[in-house]
C-alpha cells in the first residue's frame, strides 16, 4: 500500500502544479460548485427542458439544468453529454473567450470510475473520495449541473443523442449536486440491448442489482418510458371508463377474515385480533353494484401470499377493476371491458409513441397489433385449434401455460392480433360464484383476455341470486358460514352483473414485449424482495 | 384438495384461476422431490445389508459364487466367459443363424426402399405427364364428367369441402386493404349467405387508422344472437394494411391464400359448383383476364378485354355457360373498381344490368354509393 499511497500523494502535487496558475483562469467566475440551495433566493433565470432543444432554437443562449451522462475530454475540448429524463444532448467546453483550460478540465472528469472496479482499487478508491474538494476532481457522472450556453446546429448529426441536430457550447457550468464518484451501476450498461452472441463481452447489469439499486435504475430512458407509458396506461383506463359513465370507487384493503377464504391471503395484526390484505375488491365492487352505482372501476394495490417466484407474479400488484350491471346479456360488459382496452391501446399508439420507440432500442419487439371490435373465441375454439396443433386435452380441461402461449401463437397466426378474448370457458374451472350457461350445463358465462398469449383479465358474469348462488358454493362444498355476508349482499334484490380485474404490470409487461413482471413494477414485491 | 382451495378463494376470481393452475403447475415438482426421496432410500436400503468389516465366505455354495441377489443393482451383470461356449468356436452355420430381428430389419428395409422406388416412378410419371400434356394423357374422361350442380350446398358439403372441425366453428379469415376493397368477395360473401348460416364479422386491424363507415358496415346490421358454435361457417373481414388481399383459413395445414382472385376460387368452390375441366378452364381464364388486365391493366387492356367480353356475351348471356359463374362475379366486380361503367360496350351494359339484378350484386352496388 505504501507505494499506492506515494503514487497519490505525487498525483495530488501534480495536481497542485496544475492549480498554480489559477491566478490567470480568466474563466474563475464561470464555473464550480453552488452552494447548497437552501431556497435563498428566486432568480428569474429560465431553464430550458432539454427535448425542448431542436434546431428552432439555434444561436440561443439558454440556461439548461441536468444530469451529466457522460464525459470525455479530447485535448483542449470536453464534451458532454447532458441527460434529462428520456432525452440528451450533447454539450461542448472548449478552450476559448468563455472557457479556460482550468475550466474545460473541471468539466472534464478524469472519471477513474470508467475503469473496470475490481477488488484491488477499492483502498485507492476512498482515499479519493475523501479528498478535500471535489471541485479538483471535475464532475462525477450523474451530477446535477446548470449550464449556459449557445445551441449550435451541427453538420452532421449525432448518433448517441435523442437531440441529434443541435449541441450546447458550454460558456458557465456550475454544479448544483454532486454526485459520488462511484456508482454502483453504469447507466450505459443498464441499457445496453441484451444481444444473443454476447460477442463482445460488454457488461450488462442483472435484475437484482437493479432492482437494489431502483433509483439509478429508474434514471434510465428505457425506465423512464416504461413508468410514463404506465401513467399512460392508467389515465386512459380512466379517462374511457369516466367517459362511459362509470364511476371511481375506493374499496378498503384491510378486511375481515370471515369474507375472503384465506388460501392465499396475508395476515396482519389488527389491535387485538387479525386481520388480512384484500386478495380482490371483488366482493366490494359487488356490493356497489348491490347499491346502484351501475357501473364502477376502482385502480388499487392487491396482495397475493403466493410463494411463487415467475416472471409473471408478484405479491403485490396494482389491479384495474370493472364491475359492471347489465341488461340481458353478459356480453354487454364484455363488449364494453373490450372496447376500454382497444381505447387504451390506440391511446398508448397515440400518444406515447417516443416511449414505445425508446423501450424498443433496448428490448426489441413487434409492436402491439390488435382489432377492433375484439376478436371473442369461445372456448371450443380454441380446443379445436389447439387439437389441429396436436395438444391433447380433455372438454372441460382448463387450459396449461404451455396451451395459453400456444394458443396465443396459434391465434396471431390466423388473426394477427395480440389481443383477443377467450369465452365460454367450462364450468368446472372456474369458480363458484360465475354464472352457469343456460343452454349447456358445461359451459358458463366466463371469460379471459389474452395479450400476446398470457391471460392478463378473468371475468364472469357473476351469480346475482342467492339461492343460486348457495347452490353452487354447496357444489363446491364451501362451508356456508364462511361466505354468509358475501350471499347476504343479493337478498334485496340485485342487479345482473359481471366484470373482470387486470394488472396494471402485466398489462405494460406485455403491451411492451418485456419480459419480466418487475420490469414495470416499480419497486416490486414478491416472496424474495420486499426492499426497497 | 384443489376442490378446497377453489372453494376457498371465492372472494378474489383472479386469484382463484391462477391458484389452480399453479396446483397443476406445482404437481412436477412433488413428484421430482419424490423421486429423490426414493431415491435417498434405496442408498439407505444397501447400508445395512453390506457391513463394514463382516465378509462371506469367498467360496459358498457348491459351484456358485456370490449369490446374485447380493450383488448391488447399480452395477451392469456379465455372463460367465467361460461358460457356454455356444456359438463361438462353430462359425461354419454363420450364414443360416442370422439373429431374425436382423432378417426383420433387413426385409423391412427392401420394403421400404422398394415403395420408394414406386413412389419415384410415380412420380417420374406425372412429371413427364405435365412437361407433354398431350403425349399419354387422356382428357376425354374429365371432359365428359359434365354434372351441372346448381348453386345449392349443404353442411355435409362443407365438412366434405373444409375438413371436419371438431364441432367448432369454421372460420374463414380475410385480410383486405379497405383503399381497395375487394368487392367479389362481398359478393361471395352475399351467395354464401344464401346457401349457408353464416356468422360475418368486420374488424379493423390495428395497422389501419380509419375505415370508412360504409366498409364497417359492409355485412350489414349484424345481429348475432346465436352462439358462435352454431353457425356453420364463419366469415371475419378484417381490413389491414395488406398490398393484396390474403385469406387465412388453417393455419396447420393450409398456406394463406393471397390475391383476391385466388380467394375468390377457394369462396365460389364452398358453394359446391361443379364443373367440366373446359369449363372450369374458362372460368379460370376469365378470373386471371379480369384481375390482372380489367382491375390492374393498362387502358389498352382494359379495352381490349371489354371487347372480347363484348363477344362473348353476343352469344350467350353469361361469360361461360348458360349459368352464373365466378367469372361474371370477378368481371363484374373489375368493371365497378375501375369505375368506367358507363363507357362499356352494348352486351356487356346489358350483362352487367342482369348481374346487378341479382340481390348479393345489389348489396355491394349499394356499398359503392
Amino acid at each position: 500500500m505504501p507505494g499506492v499511497a506515494a503514487r497519490k500523494n505525487q498525483e495530488r502535487k501534480r495536481e497542485n502544479a496544475m492549480e498554480q496558475p489559477a491566478a490567470d483562469d480568466y474563466a474563475k467566475e464561470r464555473y464550480g460548485v453552488l452552494p447548497l440551495i437552501q431556497s435563498q433566493d428566486k432568480p428569474d433565470r429560465v431553464l430550458v427542458r432539454v427535448k425542448d432543444l431542436t434546431g428552432e432554437k439555434a444561436d440561443e443562449v439558454v440556461w439548461v439544468r441536468g444530469r451529466v451522462h457522460t464525459s470525455r475530454a479530447k485535448g483542449k475540448q470536453c464534451f458532454l453529454v447532458l441527460r434529462q429524463q428520456q432525452f440528451n444532448v450533447q454539450a461542448l467546453v472548449a478552450v476559448g473567450d468563455h472557457a479556460s483550460k482550468q475550466m474545460v478540465k473541471f468539466a472534464a472528469k478524469e472519471s477513474p470510475q470508467q475503469k473496470p472496479i475490481s477488488q484491488d482499487d477499492q483502498s485507492p478508491w476512498n482515499e479519493l473520495i475523501l479528498l478535500p474538494s471535489p471541485c479538483f476532481h471535475g464532475i462525477n457522472k450523474e451530477s446535477i449541473v446548470d449550464i449556459e450556453g449557445v445551441v449550435r446546429k451541427v453538420p452532421h448529426k449525432i448518433g448517441g443523442c435523442t437531440q441529434q441536430d443541435v449541441e450546447l457550447h458550454v460558456q458557465r457550468i456550475y454544479v448544483i449536486s454532486l454526485a459520488e464518484p462511484r456508482l454502483p451501476l453504469q447507466l450505459d450498461d443498464a441499457i445496453r440491448p441484451e444481444v444473443d452472441g454476447e460477442e463482445e463481452g460488454r457488461a450488462t447489469v442483472n435484475q437484482d442489482t437493479r432492482l437494489d439499486n431502483r433509483v439509478i435504475d429508474l434514471r434510465t430512458c428505457t425506465s423512464q418510458a416504461v413508468f410514463r407509458l404506465q401513467s399512460g396506461i392508467c389515465q386512459l383506463f380512466r379517462e374511457t371508463l369516466i367517459q362511459k359513465g362509470f364511476v371511481e370507487i375506493q374499496t378498503p384493503k384491510i378486511i375481515s377474515a370471515a369474507s375472503e377464504g384465506g388460501a392465499n391471503v396475508f395476515t396482519v395484526s389488527y389491535f387485538k385480533s387479525n386481520a388480512y390484505l384484500a386478495q380482490s375488491p371483488q366482493l366490494y365492487k359487488q356490493m356497489c353494484i348491490c347499491a346502484d352505482f351501475d357501473k364502477v372501476f376502482c385502480i388499487g394495490p392487491v396482495f397475493r401470499a403466493e410463494d411463487s417466484n415467475t416472471h409473471r407474479h408478484l405479491t403485490e400488484f396494482v389491479g384495474l377493476d370493472i364491475e359492471m350491471a347489465f341488461n340481458y346479456h353478459y356480453h354487454e360488459v364484455v363488449d364494453e371491458i373490450a372496447d376500454t382496452m382497444v381505447q387504451i391501446f390506440k391511446g398508448l399508439q397515440e400518444r406515447f409513441q417516443t416511449e414505445i420507440q425508446t423501450v424498443s432500442k433496448q428490448f426489441p419487439c413487434e409492436p402491439f397489433k390488435f382489432l377492433e371490435p375484439t376478436l371473442r373465441l369461445e372456448f371450443p375454439e380454441a380446443l379445436a385449434m389447439l387439437r389441429e396443433a396436436g395438444v391433447e386435452m380433455g372438454d372441460e380441461d382448463d387450459l396449461s401455460t404451455p396451451s395459453e402461449k400456444l394458443l396465443g401463437r396459434l391465434v396471431k397466426e390466423k388473426y394477427d392480433t395480440d389481443f383477443y378474448i377467450l369465452d365460454k370457458y367450462p364450468l368446472a374451472v372456474r369458480p363458484f360464484y360465475t354464472m352457469p350457461d343456460p343452454k349447456n350445463p358445461k359451459t358458463s358465462n366466463s371469460y379471459d383476455m389474452f395479450m400476446r398469449g398470457e391471460e392478463i383479465l378473468s371475468g364472469a358474469q357473476r351469480v346475482h341470486d342467492p339461492q343460486l348462488l348457495t347452490e353452487r358454493a354447496m357444489h363446491h362444498g364451501i362451508d356456508l358460514e364462511k361466505i354468509k355476508a358475501y350471499i347476504d349482499s343479493f337478498r334485496f334484490g340485485a342487479p345482473p352483473h359481471a366484470g373482470g380485474g387486470i394488472g396494471l404490470e402485466r398489462v405494460t409487461m406485455l403491451y411492451l414485449g418485456l419480459s419480466n413482471v418487475r420490469q414495470t413494477s416499480m419497486f416490486p414485491r414478491d416472496p424474495k424482495r420486499l426492499t426497497p | 384438495m384443489g376442490e378446497e382451495e377453489r372453494g376457498c378463494g371465492w372472494a378474489g376470481h383472479v386469484p382463484l384461476l391462477q391458484s389452480a393452475r399453479r396446483g397443476v403447475r406445482g404437481l412436477p415438482r412433488v413428484s421430482q422431490s419424490g423421486g429423490r426421496a426414493t431415491g435417498r432410500r434405496v442408498r439407505g436400503l444397501f447400508a445395512p445389508q453390506m457391513p463394514m468389516y463382516k465378509v462371506r465366505p469367498f467360496q459358498g455354495g457348491p459351484g456358485s459364487a456370490v449369490p446374485p441377489e447380493h450383488l448391488p443393482t447399480c452395477m451392469y451383470r456379465l455372463g460367465s466367459v467361460h461358460r457356454e461356449p455356444k456359438a463361438g468356436p462353430s462359425p461354419p452355420a454363420e450364414q443360416d443363424e442370422v439373429d431374425p430381428s436382423l432378417q426383420a430389419l433387413e426385409s423391412r428395409q427392401e420394403e421400404i426402399l422398394k415403395r420408394l422406388y414406386e413412389l419415384k416412378a410415380a412420380v417420374d410419371s406425372l412429371s413427364k405427364m405435365i412437361q407433354t400434356p398431350d403425349a399419354d394423357f387422356d382428357a376425354t374422361n374429365i371432359i365428359q364428367a359434365d354434372e351441372h350442380v346448381p348453386l345449392t350446398a349443404s353442411s355435409a358439403d362443407l365438412d366434405n369441402l373444409l375438413g371436419k372441425d371438431y364441432s367448432a366453428l369454421k372460420d374463414i379469415v380475410i385480410n383486405a386493404n379497405p383503399s381497395h376493397p375487394p368487392l367479389s368477395l362481398l359478393v361471395l360473401h352475399s351467395l354464401l349467405c344464401e346457401s349457408y348460416k353464416v356468422l360475418s364479422a368486420v374488424h379493423t386491424h390495428s395497422s389501419v387508422k380509419s375505415v370508412p363507415e360504409n366498409l364497417l358496415k359492409c355485412f350489414g346490421d349484424q345481429a348475432k344472437k346465436q352462439s358462435r358454435h352454431e353457425y356453420q361457417l364463419g366469415f371475419t373481414l378484417i381490413w389491414k394494411d395488406v398490398s393484396k388481399p390474403q385469406m387465412k383459413f388453417r393455419i396447420q395445414t393450409m398456406c394463406p391464400i393471397e390475391g383476391e382472385g385466388n380467394i375468390a376460387r377457394f369462396l365460389f368452390s364452398l358453394l359446391g359448383q361443379k364443373h367440366n375441366a373446359v369449363t372450369a378452364t374458362l372460368i379460370d381464364s376469365w378470373v386471371d383476364t379480369a384481375i390482372f388486365q380489367l382491375q390492374d391493366g393498362s387502358s389498352k387492356e382494359k379495352a381490349a378485354v371489354l371487347r372480347s367480353m363484348n363477344a362473348a356475351l353476343g352469344k350467350a348471356s353469361w361469360l361461360v355457360g348458360n349459368e352464373l359463374t365466378l367469372a361474371d362475379i370477378v368481371a363484374w366486380c373489375a368493371i365497378q373498381t375501375t369505375g368506367s361503367t358507363n363507357s362499356v360496350p352494348s352486351n356487356v351494359q346489358n350483362w352487367m344490368k342482369s348481374c346487378e339484378n341479382l340481390a348479393p350484386f345489389n348489396s355491394v352496388l349499394k356499398l359503392l354509393k
